[in-house]
């Protein structure tokens, strides 16, 4: 069997006496596309990637990138890597353009090369001016420079910490329309709490919990697991609680949200969902019939939930 | 070095060549320097050093150039020996600014998550950081060196220095860098403060060695192990007269022996220490995780 693009066997970290931060996480990534690694706090995301890079040691198991161990022979093994991970500062003394120069040249790129790499980086992340000290930028410039060195080079594989952290929202749709563009020739893989993103981007979710990986399956498959128990209903004009009557004879319970708009917890069944949206019709006018969480988010609710 | 890799993202077409350990050593270093050339450190500490020994001249100018010239024996080697005895001190003080924190950077910010993430050896890294924080230090101990230069020849003539010795002696700051920086570097390794590594940089190689030196001089043993003994070599290199001990009488059938190192023994522990404390340094480096 050839190298894989990461490869993690039985990994386990331990940081003292308590219970593992990872427990036994085996997983193998490769081709490209993007996979997302979700998981509460705590789960253990961050110390998977830390791992990844070699930013910590295994208490036991094994990771290797393209075959390469990524703590005894760093060059090889993160020279195809680019990694985002906590909040990454480069000095705050050096400029953009200082900052993004020592990763280029530090991954090969030829002299001539790295300003035209750092202009694209400029231009798709729509970075601060050049000539800007790292210090004097607000956090979510910081953060585009992290993402741009994260780029320069063109690395294959991309780990990426909850990348879109600390990004407006305007930046937040950059990012993810680059990351959108990235995936169809590079490996990504991302964690993140932001299901939209998750949803949107991701073609295979890992899902971890308590150190544990849970579940590992295309993102269509995983919103599949699960009924929508949840509908958001708006009507086209105010509901009172006594007209809701016949939904709670389906079964239903309903909670207000604004004057219009109601959520309706049921039994997730397709039938009770139909018949639902029959008697809201009869009801008043419906605007909006939906389900209230993403099938992503509901799907990771219910299994985190179950594991703990 | 590694395989090419050839990727097209974007509007560029990326061409990536392997990359030799040197070349990736010369853009740690430069982009270190960088750095430290941009730090109120280097220019708080440059402008500091200048204004005490401006201020030493100056004093010595005020004394008057006959009464100068008496008090250092009429020899310019002995006016240069006893302007630069406290060249170890500002090298002491500069190692621990510029190396102090030079590890330790990479686990209490986020500096480290973005340099430990590149496809770059940790001991280029750190070697890299090594060799910037020398030059830096070394640039703060040529304004000292250079002050008492301009003060020897304003006070004794041009054709008076012994320059074959002041050459001896900056060699000698050199290799005292060297030592003071892989301390600090395996200080800064071992604590994840910067704060911490800097400060007990300055309490180790000054305020411990300087101690111990005296204690042992007291027992009438030889301080052969500290780097701040050692450091004497380079004012003693000028020193016409070099004793290398000599006896205090303390009272009736008591006395204590103040010691000064030979250039050689003094260029013997500074190597030792670097010989140590660097390669010590790389290891807790390599070792060290980013936990938090």
């Amino acid at each position: 069997m050839s190298d894989a693009l990461v490869e993690a066997h039985e990994l386990s970290k331990t940081f003292g006496s308590a219970a593992p931060a990872l427990d036994r996480v085996s997983f193998r990534l490769d081709g490209t596309g993007a996979i997302g690694y979700l998981g509460p706090n705590g789960a253990g995301k961050t110390t998977t990637l830390k791992l990844l890079v070699g930013l910590l040691r295994p208490t036991s198991g094994s990771v290797r990138i393209q075959g390469f161990d990524p703590v005894a022979d760093r060059k090889r093994a993160l020279w195809e890597v680019g990694a985002l991970i906590e909040t990454p500062e480069p000095y705050p003394t050096l400029t953009v353009y200082d900052a993004l120069a020592l990763v280029g040249r530090s991954r090969g790129l030829p002299v001539e090369d790295v300003d035209a790499e750092i202009d694209r980086c400029h231009t798709e992340l729509e970075l601060p001016p050049l000539a800007d000290r790292v210090g004097g930028l607000s956090k979510g410039q910081r953060q585009r420079v992290a993402l741009a060195a994260t780029l320069m080079g063109d690395p294959k594989i991309l780990l990426l910490d909850e990348p879109t952290s600390g990004l407006d929202p305007a930046e937040r749709v950059v990012v993810r329309r680059l990351l959108g563009r990235l995936k169809r020739d590079h490996l990504v893989l991302m964690s993140s709490h932001q299901m939209v993103e998750v949803a949107d981007l991701c073609d295979e979710l890992m899902i971890l919990a308590r150190g544990r990986l849970l579940l590992r399956d295309r993102t269509e498959r995983i919103a599949e697991r699960v009924p929508h128990r949840q509908v958001d209903v708006e009507f086209a004009a105010a509901v009172a609680e006594a007209a809701l009557a016949p939904l709670q004879a389906l079964g239903a319970t309903a909670a207000q949200r604004t004057e219009r708009r109601w959520r309706l917890a049921f039994d997730g069944s397709e039938n009770r969902r139909r018949e639902l949206l029959i008697a809201c019709q009869a009801i008043a006018p419906v605007l909006e019939f939906s389900n209230s969480l993403l099938p992503v988010e509901e799907a990771y609710l219910e299994l985190v939930a179950r594991d703990a | 070095m590694v395989a090419a890799a050839h990727a097209t993202v974007g509007p560029v077409a990326v061409r990536r060549t392997g990359v030799s350990d040197a070349g990736q050593l010369r853009t740690v270093t430069s982009s270190q320097l960088t750095h430290y050339f941009r730090t109120y450190r280097f220019l708080g500490l440059l402008a500091f050093v200048a204004f005490v020994s401006a201020l030493t001249l100056a004093f010595q100018l005020d004394a008057g150039v006959t009464a100068t010239r008496v008090a250092q024996l009429n020899r310019s080697s002995e006016y240069l020996s006893n302007f630069l005895d406290y060249a170890g001190l500002w090298i002491i003080i500069a190692a621990a600014f510029f190396g102090g924190d030079a590890l330790s950077v990479d686990f209490s910010t986020g500096a480290g998550y973005y340099m430990l993430v590149l496809p770059i050896p940790r001991w280029i890294l750190l070697v890299g950081r090594y060799l910037a924080a020398t030059l830096v230090t070394i640039a703060v101990v040529a304004v000292y060196y250079a002050f008492g230069l301009a003060g020897a020849v304003y006070f004794f003539g041009g054709g008076s220095i012994p320059w074959a010795a002041l050459a001896a002696s900056l060699g000698l700051a050199v290799v005292f860098t060297f030592a003071a920086l892989g301390v600090a570097f395996c200080l800064s390794a071992l604590f994840r403060s910067p704060a911490t590594g800097v400060l007990v940089t300055i309490l180790t190689l000054y305020v411990g060695l300087t101690t111990l030196q005296g204690v042992l001089e007291l027992a009438n043993v030889e301080p052969w192990m500290s780097l701040t003994y050692a450091g004497g070599a380079m004012a003693a290199v000028l020193d016409t007269d070099f004793l290398h001990y000599q006896s205090i009488p303390l009272g009736e059938d008591q006395f204590y022996t103040l010691w000064s190192a030979s250039v050689l023994e003094g260029l013997g522990i500074m190597l030792a220490y670097a010989a140590v404390f660097v390669p010590l340094s790389a290891v807790l480096y390599h070792r060290k995780e980013s936990t938090g």
